[in-house]
């Protein structure tokens, strides 16, 4: 448990930064909201008449928009990308910064084995994301309730939420998985922000075009706040395909991480 | 009982060389000196031992137990120093300490005094944060973090760098204690008069490859004799050709230097038949033995 409460208390400010601009986020953009379903019919009546491409590329559904789900699925997105950064972030750093800093034959030749310290350290940043979602969810809960024009079902909301919970739990696993086989990173950011937008672009993209295929490819589509909003649950076969990519890319790190040679420092 | 055991222990990085066949057997209670020039194995050698990097081949055991199999439970019992130390900036000391007796089985309360002890004797302040410590503190760190839970085996790896005399005096008494507490030592470096002021017996290894183990004393005294002759002519190279045992030889102006190993009365024979002015015969240091490793290629 050491090595678990060390890496808490590591990174316990950077978490914390990185939940408060979340939920500024999700307060200032549903405090719009009042403004917004004012003006509905007009707005409505605007967006109708935008060109369809630019509809699709915004992944606008009108007749969902005007709901307190609709429009907070549609910022929704922006909290998506910025909780992704953080999530691969801390999966790329939290075994490489040991190397990055020098730090792992410490580490290493202490009385631990390997596959203790990943599963000490992927606990610990699962523990981040969870704190990092039950702040950010009680949040933008709390502030639908205050803005909210009619009652709505708190369970539909909190499923498009944690929506964020999911996304960030794909983007940490493959956040580890490419710490294990890229060698020698200098900074984790340097590997994340080109993944995160290349996801982002490819799913941006895809509904562009109307390529459905898409959605298997890009964890920011797994999770269609539409189909939530229409069936009050998750679509099960993007559920299955990213718990099956966790469970590989996990395993794969595992391996990798303990058969790895930890090269003299130089 | 032998403390660490290797047999053929082999490790390539990709197709380059880094440790072949190597055999140790360093016994309880031993100062095990492991000498080489830097990128001769000694490193790697270690760094397979500790299970940072997988042997390609071969095998080993510390405590009688195999290291890719109990590398955990063998570590309880290790403590480790190398040459450079590295740690987390943000920590202070202190917490850096804590967290290295963490890993422990042994009750905190006497690894916490331990610490304390420690500390005061290498003259290290625990408050500091580890970002502000100069090098050489930074090494007490590394000699306190390898020390505080009384490990049965101690590995060094060049670890005299960045501390100065005096610290190196405390550093090595401290070392003595430990052996005499029966703690089994194994010292690699590539400053010889470290070795030669600490170790029991050593390891001589080049290229990756152990070119020969034996006790320092023997190595030190019983080989090699270096002559230092002085004469009243230039002496002509043809007379020492051919005698076994001769190396290293400078004949100038009017001086001959040599090592011999061999039959002392062969070379007194043919000593006697030069005009001599003055005789010089010493013991080589390490440094000239070691040199002369090295240079028979």
């Amino acid at each position: 448990m050491n090595i678990f409460f060390r890496e808490l208390r590591a990174y316990r400010r950077s978490t914390l930064i990185w939940a408060i601009c979340l939920s500024t986020l999700v307060v200032v953009f549903l405090s719009l909201f009042p403004a917004f379903t004012k003006d509905a019919q007009l707005a409505q009546k605007i967006l109708a008449n935008l060109p369809a491409v630019v509809k699709s590329a915004l992944d606008v559904s009108l007749a969902n928009l005007f709901s307190i789900y609709g429009f907070f699925a549609f910022l929704f997105t922006f909290t998506l990308v910025a909780g992704s950064v953080q999530a691969m972030n801390l999966g790329v750093g939290i075994l490489s910064k040991e190397e990055s800093g020098k730090t792992v034959d410490f580490l290493l030749s202490k009385p631990v084995s390997r596959s203790k310290v990943v599963t000490s350290k992927i606990s610990a940043a699962f523990c981040l994301i969870f704190l990092t979602n039950i702040v950010f969810s009680s949040v933008a809960l709390i502030m639908a309730k205050i803005v909210a024009t009619s009652a709505f079902s708190s369970k539909t909301f909190l499923l498009i939420s944690i929506i964020l919970l999911f996304v960030q739990i794909f983007f940490l696993a493959l956040g580890i998985l490419l710490s294990v086989i890229i060698p020698k990173i200098k900074s984790a950011i340097a590997v994340t922000l080109p993944t995160v937008f290349t996801f982002f672009i490819i799913g941006m993209l895809g509904s562009l075009l109307g390529n459905d295929n898409v959605r298997y490819i890009s964890p920011f589509k797994f999770f269609d706040p539409n189909y939530i909003i229409n069936h009050n649950s998750y679509d099960m076969k993007f559920l299955i395909i990213e718990i099956i990519f966790v469970i590989i890319a996990t395993i794969a790190s595992y391996i990798i991480y303990i058969n790895k040679d930890i090269r003299a420092v130089s | 009982m032998n403390i660490i055991e290797t047999k053929k222990l082999t490790k390539y990085y990709g197709k380059s060389k880094g440790i072949v066949d190597v055999d140790l057997a360093i016994k309880e209670g031993e100062i095990f000196g492991f000498i080489g020039p830097n990128g001769a194995g000694k490193s790697t050698t270690i760094r397979t031992l500790l299970g940072l990097i997988h042997p390609t081949s071969g095998s080993a055991t510390i405590f009688g137990k195999d290291i890719t199999k109990f590398g955990p439970e063998i570590k309880q019992e290790i403590g480790y120093l190398p040459s450079e130390v590295f740690y987390y900036d943000d920590m202070r000391v202190i917490d850096l300490l804590k967290y290295s007796g963490s890993f422990y089985r042994k009750n905190p309360k006497v690894i916490a005094k331990r610490i304390k002890d420690l500390a005061t004797y290498l003259d290290l302040d625990l408050k500091k944060k580890i970002d502000d410590l100069s090098y050489g503190n930074k090494k007490k760190v590394g000699i306190i973090q390898g020390l505080l839970h009384e490990p049965k085996l101690i590995i060094l790896d060049e670890p005299t760098g960045g501390l100065d005399p005096l610290m190196q005096q405390r550093f090595f008494d401290l070392l003595r204690l430990e052996n005499k507490k029966g703690a089994t030592i194994l010292f690699s470096s590539h400053i010889l008069s470290e070795v030669q002021k600490l170790c029991d017996r050593v390891a001589i290894i080049k290229d990756g490859k152990i070119i020969r183990v034996d006790k320092m004393s023997s190595i030190a005294e019983n080989t090699h004799k270096r002559f230092k002759l002085e004469t009243a002519v230039q002496v002509d190279k043809s007379r020492f050709t051919g005698i076994k045992g001769i190396s290293d030889l400078v004949i100038t102006d009017k001086s001959v230097s040599f090592l011999f190993r061999g039959h002392i009365n062969e070379i007194t024979r043919i000593i006697a038949s030069l005009n001599l002015t003055n005789i010089l015969v010493e013991e080589p240091d390490l440094e000239e033995i070691f040199m002369h490793y090295y240079q028979t290629d």
